[in-house]
């Protein structure tokens, strides 16, 4: 082994100067934020915090910053406990695992323009899916406006994401709980615990990584999520449904304020890098041969 | 008994609950194939009278430029990636290199760092190499976006290749680039596939960099085109619904002709090895 490690070496090159260039652009991002930028041209003047001054004494970025928070919450909460209790349905059933477990992942392989072309349609309320069945049943819809009411818009477009990735959630818990000791569960049953009680005090404690994984995964998304902004709503009505992604695209891109984009951008880094840097340093253990 | 309960309770719940996460499906597939008439009436769950391949034409046309791009771009860039991932992942799984584990935490943070991180600087990039709006520039993006992630799924599956495999060859003459040719992607071909699988689908499904990088139809991915279409097309359910269809067919046939490899990618490729 030890004399083709020169050999070794140069397979590591691509992959070593493609993750030079993406650190490399980081650091350039940075560059951007603290000077300033007339579109695609340089001026190269300092401007110290000018832009995060001006991005964070903006109600539109604060307006931006709850919203990202709601999807934290009401995105992940969900999808996590409902994963969790599905997998062990699933599990406990037995037959017909299989068939069911593929129709919740099949959403994780369309792309969020898919889901959100499909859901603007559902939930369009003069002639959208979801109005149309309830006026079936006898349900006025007048008041029920969903993505085009400001007050309801962001929770529609979460539930659009909850069903995207609940099979994700499901995939992940059912690979855990079927690590768990079968002996450790029936002994909890034969102790005379309820299902609630087997599930919460003894399943749930043993399968800490997978909810770590989908904790992380799906914070991670919130603050990826612009596709389904942009073919859902364009963030409206008003900014109601604006996330900090797509504000750092419409500055970017539409207003052209490159100096107030790349700041957008520098917060959803450190966002995220809160969030990816304690998983990655999690997930290195099962990397490393001793 | 209570547990025969149980069991048919929670049987219950799950189907229902398969059931409702099926509607969309069945209304975007049943609504693609109905006339305008039919949309208008909202019956939804009726299936269509005669199926309307015609809207599937009209869709097909408005996307039909964005298909061959989102071929070309993405099965180049899936290739690029898959290779460039799996040489790095083998030499980091095989050659116990000092400085393996940072360049892997290395790896592992860029994965999951949002696009938006990198996005101004990208535009830079291709500005100053002049591949704004080329098949080129995308490739050499989605390139650099993606070889990580396949670095990481096919040393997952590497490192569970016996060492003694490599050692046996090694004794025998075998040079580290025949048994990475030879012996490691046939023995993990598993591994190759889950990457490509993934890189590809995440490729074929991006959209922020599609609008990003590209102005006018030329080499503009699917993706951007899909939602053009519905800005066009408003209140066309039926041509909108049939466009959605077109642009998941690539997808679905890989889920449900190569699920597991699509399951066992999503494993390695976060962190569960």
């Amino acid at each position: 082994m030890r004399y083709y490690r020169t050999q070794g070496l140069l397979f590591l090159i691509p992959i070593v100067i493609i993750i030079g260039i993406f650190y490399g652009m980081i650091v350039w991002d940075f560059v951007v934020a603290f000077t300033g930028w007339q579109g695609l041209q340089a001026t190269w003047k300092f401007v110290g915090g000018y832009h995060f001054i001006r991005l964070f004494s903006s109600t539109r970025f604060w307006v931006n910053i709850g919203n990202n928070l709601r999807w934290l919450v009401f995105f992940i909460v969900p999808t996590v406990l409902v994963g969790f209790i599905l997998a062990y349905f699933l599990h406990n059933l037995g037959r017909g695992e299989k068939i069911l477990w593929q129709i919740f992942l099949f959403p994780m392989a369309l792309s969020f323009i898919i889901t959100g072309v499909l859901w603007a349609w559902m939930y369009d309320p003069s002639s959208g899916l979801i109005n149309s069945l309830l006026r079936a049943i006898g349900v006025n819809t007048s008041q029920l406006g969903w993505i085009a009411l400001p007050s309801s818009a962001i929770y529609c477009m979460i539930i659009a994401g909850f069903w995207q990735y609940l099979g994700f959630a499901l995939v992940i818990y059912l690979g855990a709980i079927k690590g768990i000791p079968y002996e450790m569960v029936e002994a909890a049953k034969v102790d005379g615990a309820s299902h609630f009680t087997v599930l919460f005090r003894v399943i749930f404690p043993n399968v800490g990584h997978a909810t770590l994984i989908c904790t992380t995964m799906l914070a991670i998304t919130t603050v990826k999520v612009f596709d389904l902004v942009w073919v859902m709503t364009r963030g409206g009505p008003g900014v109601s449904t604006e996330v900090l992604p797509y504000l750092m695209y419409r500055l970017t891109f539409d207003s052209r304020d490159i100096g107030m984009g790349a700041a957008t951008s520098i917060v959803i880094l450190a966002l995220s890098a809160i969030m990816v840097i304690p998983y990655s340093l999690w997930a290195l253990k099962k990397w490393v041969r001793v | 008994m209570k547990e025969r309960n149980f069991v048919l309770i929670s049987g219950l719940v799950v189907v229902l609950l398969a059931v409702v996460w099926m509607i969309p499906i069945y209304a975007l597939v049943t609504t693609s194939l109905k006339t305008q008439q039919e949309v208008a009436l909202q019956k939804y769950l009726v299936p269509p009278e005669r199926p309307q391949f015609s809207n599937f034409i009209k869709a097909f046309q408005a996307l039909k430029i964005g298909l061959r791009n989102s071929v070309v771009i993405t099965l180049t860039a899936t290739f690029v990636s898959v290779v460039v991932g799996s040489l790095a992942g083998y030499a980091l799984t095989s050659f116990q290199f000092r400085f393996a584990t940072l360049l892997f935490f290395f790896i592992v943070v860029v994965t999951f760092l949002p696009y938006h991180v990198v996005l101004i600087p990208i535009t830079h990039i291709l500005k100053f190499l002049n591949l704004l709006n080329t098949y080129a520039g995308l490739v050499l993006i989605y390139t650099i976006l993606n070889a990580p992630m396949a670095t990481l799924i096919t040393g997952t599956f590497f490192m569970k290749v016996p060492p003694e495999l490599e050692e046996a060859a090694m004794l025998d003459g075998c040079k580290p680039f025949l048994f990475y040719l030879r012996v490691l992607l046939p023995v993990s071909l598993p591994g190759i596939v889950s990457a490509t699988i993934l890189v590809f689908v995440q490729i074929y499904n991006e959209f922020l960099l599609g609008i990003a990088l590209t102005r006018g139809p030329d080499v503009k991915p699917v993706m951007p085109f899909l939602a053009e279409l519905k800005g066009t097309q408003i209140a066309q359910w039926h041509i909108q619904m049939a466009g959605a269809v077109i642009t998941s067919i690539i997808p679905v046939i890989v889920f449900v002709f190569l699920g597991k490899f699509f399951i066992s990618g999503l494993m390695a490729g976060y962190g569960k090895g």
